[in-house]
């Protein structure tokens, strides 16, 4: 039995890894640091997996373990920004088209100021990066609706901010 | 806003840029012991429940006894000793419900919630423990003052002493002062241990709460 649940529950997280791949490069600074927030979350999705019903997609159930293991974990705030994933991880741009160096810029200030986020306000751009609407988002963060919307255009606002000083 | 959505847009075509493991690299992961914030917290709120247990255990021996009964202070301590007791098991039941609750499929707002309650528990433990210490120190001064081997000697001074008010003020606050100290010195351990431990977790919380108000 225990090895069939480890068996599904293996097969899911392998489709599905990057989702933590994702939030750990946003809330890690280092190679080190998000292998140990890789295996932090990946302890506490096995560990929920039994009480996981099916009764949401593996996936969203996952952005949520994900999450809240990313914003409760204890770890020394390291303020320095590496650059290895955005040399190595990101920002290939070799796929775009036109290459556009003003446009590389830009987006790896707006990498850096995201990065630079309280730990909720980086979780409600995460969702937003990826395509969750305000209903899953209120419902993942435990706030209203309507807050996750005012609290969405003053992030917004703040990005810009640091972008455009 | 453009460029977020520009950055939305690079975000997406980053998909397979990500590290991709095997399902026997994620099997090594899942075998892991966490490190979670909530792991910690139990680790430490059980060495509390040992740590003040033990003293209560490790205090009591036949010499201390006879100590206590030349003191006039048996019944006091008995009493003590249940309601210390019964008021652990209350504790240890309360935090192992605590503990359970908390889970991370809940949302981040209920999944703080009910961490900070796990170690509201252990807090109101370590108080409730040293209020008792406190309690218990105030009665040993007593029963050593009036009935220790040197009692007489000290009663005798503060005859001598022809103010003895103030004499007895003097011994209180001493031994107020001496409590006190004790007291502040756990009182800044925890601070810190706490205040290292639950900082993020604390701020993240704050930063819900704010959004709701």
């Amino acid at each position: 039995m225990e090895k069939k649940l480890e068996h599904i529950f293996l097969t899911e997280f392998e489709q599905h890894q990057n989702i933590v791949h994702k939030i750990c490069s946003l809330y890690t600074h280092d190679r080190a640091s998000h292998h140990d927030l890789f295996q932090e979350v990946s302890i506490q999705l096995w560990k929920a997996f039994p009480k996981f019903r099916g009764d949401s997609k593996f996936s969203t159930w996952m952005y949520r373990v994900a999450l809240n293991t990313a914003i409760t974990q204890y770890r020394k705030n390291k303020k320095r920004t590496d650059t290895y994933d955005i040399e190595n991880v990101l920002f290939k741009t070799q796929a775009y088209e036109a290459y556009d160096p003003k446009e590389e810029q830009q987006l790896s200030l707006m990498y850096a100021a995201i990065k630079e986020l309280n730990d909720i306000d980086k979780a409600l751009i995460f969702l937003y990066l990826e395509d969750k609407n305000y209903e899953e988002i209120s419902m993942t963060l435990g706030i209203s609706e309507v807050n996750a919307r005012v609290k969405m255009n003053r992030i917004k606002k703040k990005l810009k901010k640091i972008i455009h000083p | 806003m453009k460029e977020l959505d520009k950055f939305k847009e690079d975000w997406k075509s980053r998909e397979g840029n990500y590290p991709k493991l095997d399902k026997d690299a994620l099997y090594q992961l899942i075998l892991k012991r966490s490190s979670s914030i909530v792991k910690w917290l139990f680790y430490i709120s059980i060495a509390e429940f040992v740590f003040w247990t033990s003293i209560s255990v490790l205090t009591h021996d036949n010499k201390t006894d006879q100590l206590i009964e030349q003191m006039h202070l048996s019944i006091f301590i008995k009493v003590l000793s249940v309601i210390n007791y019964a008021v652990l098991i209350y504790f240890i039941t309360l935090f192992y419900r605590n503990y359970k609750r908390v889970t991370f499929t809940a949302s981040s707002k209920e999944l703080i919630e009910r961490i900070l309650k796990v170690k509201r528990t252990v807090t109101q433990y370590v108080w409730f423990n040293l209020f008792i210490l406190g309690i218990s120190l105030l009665a040993g001064f007593f029963g050593l003052i009036h009935y220790g081997p040197e009692s007489e000697k000290i009663f005798n001074m503060a005859a001598e002493n022809g103010n003895s008010i103030g004499f007895w003020v003097l011994i209180t606050v001493i031994c107020l002062l001496f409590i006190g100290v004790i007291l502040f010195f756990l009182w800044g351990f925890y601070r810190i241990l706490y205040g290292i431990l639950l900082k993020k977790l604390k701020n993240n919380h704050r930063e819900l709460q704010r959004l709701e108000h």
